[in-house]
């Protein structure tokens, strides 16, 4: 009996294609173009492999390493294979690329199977499984389904290998891979096969074979359908039907030609089903000649079958000692290829045929049968411990991913915090240099009135020590003068007339001498209060600096009545800032031509207005500048009342009123 | 020819004027033999004031008074200065015939003196010279007044000039020049600081000075003579 059932076929090449120009991809084509030599193939692929690692590491380089790697294991480099899916596998976790991690999987799961490692090559395919599952690879992840159900069923796990068959059904369904689809029917007959369930073995076979029609080159998949459906018909004992199957193989002349293999397989399995029919003509014929074939084509597998059915033949046909040595033979082939079925078919037989030898056979044939099973029981085990741990892994592998987002999170929380303290440390620094600079500013104003205050002291008593030496003059020294030049003119004095013309001359001097010494009085009591009008002064400086700065006229009206001296000198000085900022902002914004301030005073506060014929604004849409601001918060500042008139083109008046 | 007989009170502080005074009178009445001069002095205020009081008791009648302004005030502070002497002279004595000799040369102390005293002789110290002494004796006692040249001069500048001051707006032209704040000026008038400021903005006007120059109006008022 002939299974055909052989690996996934593994296609060579990641889904992001390479481009034609792609000298890695070149040389990995290179390398599966047989018409080179194997030595000349593996150098391709270590050319590949030295640009693959000249250039940057990202997911397509990733991805052609894997490739890379799959065909060191087609051309049978074992070592050089492990190593670059190694690596592969390594550089895919460092960038996270699950495709490559998977597909690095899939080569360790294609070595694992073609070494017959059963048990690893299924842990890699269910890890390969995972990655493509999760990152949405649909023809790959139900591959490696495909693979893991072909090794359940090996080990009898029927179920499960059902399960993961169907599994994989829904997914080549899913991308219409009829090929794939019809090997999964194909498997599921098998597994029908395998438990005596002959009719539903049949419907998948038929299924298989619908889905053979959807497409091209065939004709292998076709054979093996044909043979399958009558060795299933074969085993259901309809043996007719059976015949009928394997007419319409042989039927083909060109099989023998084409396909040696099938066509031995064929004439075998005819030979057979034409014995259990009782029909022994030429049948000794076929069943050797199948076997020559089978021989010529080192088929151990086939030379198995062949021989179990020569068995049957000379057992039926009674020529028992042809037949006990042919199934000792086979019975050496089916323990060297370690075909466990075949190897205790044919010990059944031995134990038939030699009743001599009758115990041991079946000794043997216990014995192994129940080292089979506990094989295969632990090895299901072993499936089930896989699923189990990867599941385990994936979880594992979730919760490290949650346990990322929220390390992400919380660092990120973290880092929204610490950026938020800084912008308030910023904030707060700022803001208490602008603190220290307004209080320095204040201080600064105060040594000002202080300094203002201290001239004014000095001011005054340098007027009064000036009224007193005036005085002093004044009354005492030109009151002596005057004394002293009125008896000198009336004390007779005797001489000749130039003395006395001399002496009148003198006295002459001193009335000259005390009319210097009044002026100078005078002009020492000459005292004028500079303060009173200072601030004023100050005011039409700095309207006329501003003046020829803004080109505008201006005109100042202040209220005679207010007594500046009196007013505090913190209003004054704020009351200066706040035309020096409001004249900044007419030489700025305003274009104005005339600009006006007056100076009014109602007992209680000192009122200013500045008002100018600008270009003006809109007192709801504009924001404030900081000019407007810092008048306001002067103002704020003094208790007083702040108001803007103003309209566009129609100009600007400002209304300052600060409480006194 | 009987001599007339002159009850004469020189009332200043400088010992050296007075005695100026005597020199001069005696040197007149040396050579004018019909006036005869009985001489007392004072050196202050309350001297002043009890010379002035005594006098009153005597017979006589013809009164000349040497009279200086800036004087010590008397102790209980009613007289302040030969101002307030003069009007004390003028309110007790009969006729008398007063010569104020003053160092103030500014206008408007002068014009105050005449307008308060009315003296019959107004001398500036430094005007005068001994011989414009004796002759202001003489004008004084033959026929009053006798103004000394600055005090001319003054009343000449004030008739061509047609401004019309009062008294108060002189006060504060004077009070201003001599370094007077504008707030201490209604502890000084009897004015509110509104009706000062009006009356200094008419002065402003008058004198045709700008509105802020306190300076200027000053300068302007004293060539004009109202200092």
């Amino acid at each position: 009996m002939v299974r055909f059932c052989g690996n996934p076929p593994k296609t060579a090449g990641s889904p992001l294609s390479p481009s034609k120009n792609d000298s890695v991809a070149t040389w990995i084509r290179a390398s599966k173009n047989d018409s080179y030599a194997l030595q000349e193939r593996k150098q391709f692929l270590i050319k590949a492999y030295h640009i693959v690692k000249a250039s940057q590491i990202d997911t397509v380089q990733t991805r052609k390493l894997t490739t890379i790697a799959y065909q060191n294991l087609k051309l049978g480099d074992t070592t050089l294979f492990k190593n670059r899916t190694n690596e592969a596998l390594a550089l895919a976790t460092r960038i996270n690329d699950s495709f490559a991690m998977g597909d690095a999987h899939w080569n360790y799961a294609s070595y694992y199977t073609n070494r017959a490692i059963y048990d690893s090559a299924y842990q890699h395919f269910d890890t390969a499984n995972k990655y493509f599952d999760k990152s949405g690879y649909v023809y790959e992840s139900a591959n490696m389904q495909y693979g893991m159900a072909f090794i359940k069923g090996r080990f009898k796990d029927y179920s499960g290998s059902e399960v993961l068959t169907f599994m994989a059904i829904k997914k080549f369904k899913q991308i219409e891979d009829y090929k794939s689809l019809y090997s999964c029917y194909d498997h599921l007959g098998q597994l029908q096969n395998d438990i005596y369930e002959y009719d539903k073995a049949l419907y998948y076979y038929d299924r298989a074979s619908e889905y053979l029609e959807e497409f091209d080159n065939n004709q292998t998949q076709f054979q093996a359908s044909l043979n399958n459906i009558g060795i299933t018909y074969l085993k259901k004992e309809e043996y007719s039907r059976a015949l009928q199957n394997f007419n319409t193989l042989l039927e083909n002349d060109r099989l023998k030609l084409d396909n040696k293999d099938s066509y031995a397989r064929a004439l075998d399995n005819r030979a057979y089903c034409k014995l259990l029919m009782k029909d022994t003509l030429h049948i000794a014929k076929q069943l050797n000649e199948a076997l020559h074939i089978r021989d010529s084509l080192d088929d151990k597998s086939g030379i198995l079958i062949s021989k179990i059915h020569l068995v049957r033949y000379y057992t039926y046909a009674q020529d028992s000692v042809k037949a006990i040595a042919v199934a000792k033979e086979a019975n050496r082939l089916a323990e060297e290829i370690r075909n466990s079925r075949d190897y205790l078919e044919s010990l059944s037989i031995l134990a038939n045929l030699d009743p001599k030898n009758s115990a041991v056979y079946l000794k043997r044939h216990i014995d192994y049968s129940d080292s089979l099973q506990i094989i295969e029981r632990k090895i299901q085990n072993k499936f089930t411990r896989i699923a189990f741990e990867t599941d385990e892994y994936i979880q594992e592998t979730e919760r490290l991913e949650g346990q990322k987002v929220w390390i992400s999170i919380i660092s990120s929380v973290v880092m929204l915090v610490i950026a938020l303290l800084f912008l308030i440390w910023r904030q707060k620094v700022r803001h208490s240099l602008l603190l220290f600079e307004n209080e320095q500013q204040q201080v600064n104003e105060q040594i000002y009135l202080i300094s203002l205050k201290q001239q004014e002291k000095l001011e005054n008593e340098k007027i009064k020590e000036r009224n007193r030496i005036s005085e002093e003059l004044h009354d005492g020294v030109l009151g002596k003068l005057f004394g002293t030049r009125m008896n000198l003119g009336f004390l007779a004095i005797e001489g000749d007339k130039k003395t006395l013309k001399q002496h009148q001359l003198y006295i002459d001097e001193l009335q000259t001498i005390e009319k210097e010494i009044r002026d100078v009085s005078h002009e020492l009591s000459d005292n004028f209060d500079n303060s009173q009008i200072n601030f004023l002064i100050i005011i039409n400086e700095v309207l006329e600096t501003n003046s020829k700065l803004g080109d505008f006229k201006f005109e100042l009206n202040p209220d005679e009545s207010i007594d500046w001296i009196q007013v505090n000198q913190i209003i004054k000085i704020n009351l200066y800032r706040i035309l020096q900022e409001a004249l900044q902002n007419i030489i700025k914004h305003a274009q104005a031509k005339n600009v006006i301030i007056s100076f009014d005073t109602d007992e209680s506060k000192i009122i200013m207005k500045i008002k100018d014929d600008g270009v003006g604004f809109d007192c709801k849409k504009k924001r404030k500048g900081i000019g407007m601001k810092n008048m306001t918060s002067r103002i704020k500042k003094l208790k007083g009342v702040f108001t803007v008139l103003s309209e566009p083109t129609k100009g600007t008046l400002l209304t300052i009123q600060i409480p006194i | 020819m009987k001599s007339k007989k002159y009850f004469v009170l020189i009332i200043d502080d400088h010992p050296l004027i007075t005695e100026a005074y005597i020199t001069a009178l005696d040197y007149y009445s040396k050579h004018n033999e019909t006036v005869d001069f009985s001489i007392k002095t004072a050196n202050d205020c309350d001297s002043g004031r009890l010379l002035i009081k005594r006098a009153l008791k005597s017979e006589e009648h013809k009164y000349i008074v040497f009279l200086d302004i800036k004087l010590p005030p008397s102790r209980d502070g009613e007289i302040l200065s030969g101002e307030d002497l003069g009007l004390l002279i003028r309110d007790l004595l009969p006729n008398p015939r007063i010569i104020v000799s003053t160092t103030f040369n500014d206008n408007f102390r002068v014009h105050n003196i005449l307008k308060n005293i009315n003296p019959e002789g107004l001398l500036i110290k430094n005007d005068i010279t001994p011989l414009e002494l004796l002759e202001t004796i003489r004008i004084v006692i033959n026929d009053p007044p006798y103004y000394s040249k600055t005090v001319l001069k003054l009343l000449r500048d004030q008739v061509v000039n047609d401004f019309i001051l009062d008294n108060y707006d002189r006060k504060i032209l004077y009070e201003l020049s001599i370094g007077t704040r504008m707030k201490d000026l209604p502890n000084i008038l009897p004015l509110s600081i509104a009706s000062i400021e009006k009356r200094k903005r008419n002065l402003k006007s008058m004198f045709n000075v700008k509105k802020l120059d306190d300076r200027q109006l000053i300068v302007s008022a004293r060539e004009k003579g109202f200092i």
